[in-house]
């Protein structure tokens, strides 16, 4: 296959004492993030989640670790620290920002990693796939994989739902090691995507789900459009069809072998049926990706739009088409629409809250204006690579396009931030590629990596008062699966419930939340979920507990004594029984 | 090269595939299982599909082990499911065999050259 571009990178010679010392100040880093982390008690009190908590060793650990990783991205006049070095670097940021919330508490954090576990469970107990049952089952490939994996290696799922964020960011920062290698020689460069990446992964996404791993295929097939699929444009000479064609024609392939060609091809293709397969989402913006890097004369192959395009519509039009007949995809379509559910609704609750979004959107503008500061920084010398510039901005395509439940912002910014990362290390190291950065400049580096850090742990975990789960509610929840009968419906106050886990299919799972809509009054709300409750034939069990209550409260649209009064309603009426009680956790059930 | 100009990991590859996918299917205290497991189910299809592209260079190389083993074994659970014949046994069967027919094919290359 092609090569990658050549780095100066040093992989031999002798360690230097510098290096050793960045090692250790790795270990030493790790065991102060680990160490402060595991003392935090559950639940976290505080609206700031995770952050108004932590104690300050875990922050020494963190600005420890920055500064290493400045120190030895530095390196001397031969390049940065040896790979092993760095790689170990790198290994320990995954640990201390995606590993933090597995050192505080042994449950997975979030509701959906412990849905996405019980669709999996159902899979395998069904043993086949009804689309009827919900979108889920419409796209079953990530879910199919989780069953089998999980029945033949035997390991306990719960476990592999909390160390899954860790998983799949190494897997997302392996693959985006091996794109970045055919878009820039500069070794520091390299590094510094995978740190600012990591730095700038405030969206969490990379829980046990679909489009975790559809998000790594993605990387995959970029790097094979980027690399063994690529095609070498001859110089731009206008926008006259002449001109036009005459340059489409004069494209060649970058892989000078046919063969290494049409097995990359094969791959790619089988990567883009497994995202189609797996996900809503990631085809839609692989597509557009593909699209712009072909029309850009940069894909040798240049009817993979197509194909990738006929693939996608062929499992929208089958697999997927129980589905799509109740929702139609460009339903809610529009810029307005769009801002309205992905900025607006977010930007409500209580003080701490509103302050933790905020912080998400800082991150991201301080980002993207880091970016386009190094755009036109290579702009302006000559070097700006449009490849990189297009996988930046084309996700911003689909925004308007679909709300996607007002999380299509969150996504993009995922999709961007390898590129927007990319772009801005542009700024961020010296204007000439494998330039040593001077003191002042590799502390201003340091500095702007450890905020960014900051501003990461704080958004990332900033809805910890309702997202991290104490055993007791986890008790609860088993409790309620125990007493609830088949059938039945079980109600949670809101959507951040460690439930479904087991017996997806057994029952009706709602939310107060989602029955009343805007108005969680008792007035208004309480005859709504009883009326639900007892007119179900099997009956329902309400479940209320601290973090779902929390999650209320913290987003503005209850109050600690509104949910009370709600609370004290519902066990008053007739056929209300309460059934199951613990420090964090009340269960009434409703007979029918 | 061992003898019919087949290369020794290439043969090394398919025998592994077949003795932990017995290995697999037999059973195995846990910690074990999960490495045998994964072996079979990801790691050697992903190196043998792998192979056939005669990738030079290593990081990609590790890296398409991954992504086509975890492909593959995706596209072999949802055919399965939709078929309705889904068993961790027959996936397990199955990624052998894959594994077999691409050191085969390998094999071929091999002899080719």
């Amino acid at each position: 296959m092609t090569s990658t571009l050549d780095a100066t990178s040093r992989t031999k010679g002798r360690w230097k004492p510098r290096d050793v010392w960045c090692a250790l100040a790795g270990v030493v880093s790790l065991a102060l993030a680990a160490g402060a982390a595991s003392t935090v008690t559950v639940p976290v009190n505080s609206d700031l989640g995770l952050v108004g908590v932590l104690p300050y060793p875990f922050w020494a650990g963190v600005l420890l670790l920055n500064v290493a990783f400045v120190v030895a991205l530095r390196g001397d006049a031969a390049g940065p620290a040896r790979r092993p070095v760095m790689i170990w670097l790198v290994v320990v940021l995954v640990l201390v920002l995606f590993g933090t919330a597995a050192f505080v508490t042994d449950v997975p954090r979030g509701e959906v990693a412990f849905r996405h576990l019980g669709i999996a469970d159902a899979l395998s107990r069904t043993q086949g796939i009804d689309p009827d049952i919900d979108a889920y089952f419409n796209w079953p490939g990530f879910f199919a994989l989780l069953a089998t994996a999980l029945r033949a290696t035997g390991l306990d799922p719960v476990a592999v739902a909390l160390w899954a964020p860790v998983v799949d960011m190494g897997l997302w920062l392996a693959a985006l090691g091996v794109l970045t290698r055919y878009l820039t020689r500069d070794p520091r460069r390299r590094w510094l995507v995978l740190w600012i990446f990591c730095l700038g992964s405030w969206q969490d996404q990379d829980y046990l789900s679909p489009q975790a791993f559809g998000f790594f295929l993605h990387l995959v097939v970029i790097a094979l459009v980027v690399g063994p699929l690529a095609a070498r444009p001859p110089e731009f000479r206008g926008f006259r069809r002449a001109d036009l064609a005459a340059w489409w024609r004069g494209r060649s392939p970058a892989e000078p072998r046919p063969g290494h060609r049409v097995s990359a091809l094969a791959v790619t293709l089988l990567l883009v049926t497994v995202i189609c397969a797996s996900h809503q989402l990631t085809p839609f913006m692989l597509l557009i990706a593909i699209t712009a890097l072909t029309l850009s004369g940069r894909v040798w192959p240049s009817r993979l739009p197509l194909i990738t395009a006929v693939v996608l519509a062929l499992w929208l039009v089958y697999p997927a088409s129980a589905y799509l007949v109740g929702h139609p995809p460009l339903a809610d379509a529009g810029l307005e629409a769009a801002t309205e559910a992905n900025v607006v609704d977010r930007l409500s609750g209580n003080a701490g809250h509103v302050l933790v979004v905020q912080v998400r959107v800082v991150l991201t503008l301080v980002l993207w204006a880091l970016a386009a500061a190094g755009a036109v920084r290579d702009w302006r010398r000559g070097r700006l690579d449009i490849r990189v510039v297009l996988l930046a901005v084309t996700p911003l395509l689909l925004f308007p396009a679909q709300s996607y439940g007002g999380e299509m912002l969150i996504r993009v910014s995922l999709f961007a931030l390898p590129f927007i990362a990319m772009q801005a290390c542009s700024v961020l190291l010296p204007t000439d590629g494998n330039t040593r950065p001077s003191f002042r400049a590799a502390g201003g580096l340091a500095l702007t990596c450890f905020l960014l850090a900051v501003l990461t742990v704080t958004g990332r975990y900033g809805n910890a008062r309702y997202d991290v789960f104490t055993d007791s509610e986890i008790a609860a929840v088993a409790a309620v699966q125990r007493l609830a009968p088949p059938g039945s419906a079980i109600i949670s106050a809101a959507h951040p419930t460690p439930w479904q886990s087991e017996d997806y299919l057994e029952h009706k799972y709602r939310t107060i939340d989602d029955l009343c809509r805007s108005d969680l009054s008792t007035a208004t709300c309480g005859p709504l979920v009883y009326g639900y409750a007892r007119h179900n034939p099997a009956g329902a069990v309400v479940l209320l507990t601290r973090a779902s209550q929390a999650s209320l409260v913290l987003k503005g649209a209850s109050s600690t004594r509104g949910f009370a009064e709600l609370e004290a309603w519902l066990s008053a009426q007739d056929g209300v029984e309460l059934v199951f009680s613990n420090v964090d956790a009340r269960a009434y059930r409703v007979t029918p | 090269m061992s003898g019919g100009g087949v290369s020794r990991p290439t043969v090394a590859l398919g025998l592994a595939a077949v003795a932990l996918s017995v290995v697999t299917l037999v059973g195995l205290p846990t910690p074990l299982q999960t490495v045998a497991a994964t072996a079979v189910l990801v790691l050697l299809p992903g190196q043998a599909l792998a192979r056939l592209t005669q990738v030079t260079d290593l990081a990609l190389g590790a890296l398409l082990v991954l992504a086509l083993g975890l492909a593959a074994l995706t596209a072999v659970s949802t055919a399965m499911f939709y078929l309705a014949v889904w068993s961790w046994q027959a996936c397990v069967v199955t990624m052998g065999v894959i594994t077999v027919l691409a050191c085969m094919a390998r094999a071929r290359q091999e002899a080719a050259c």
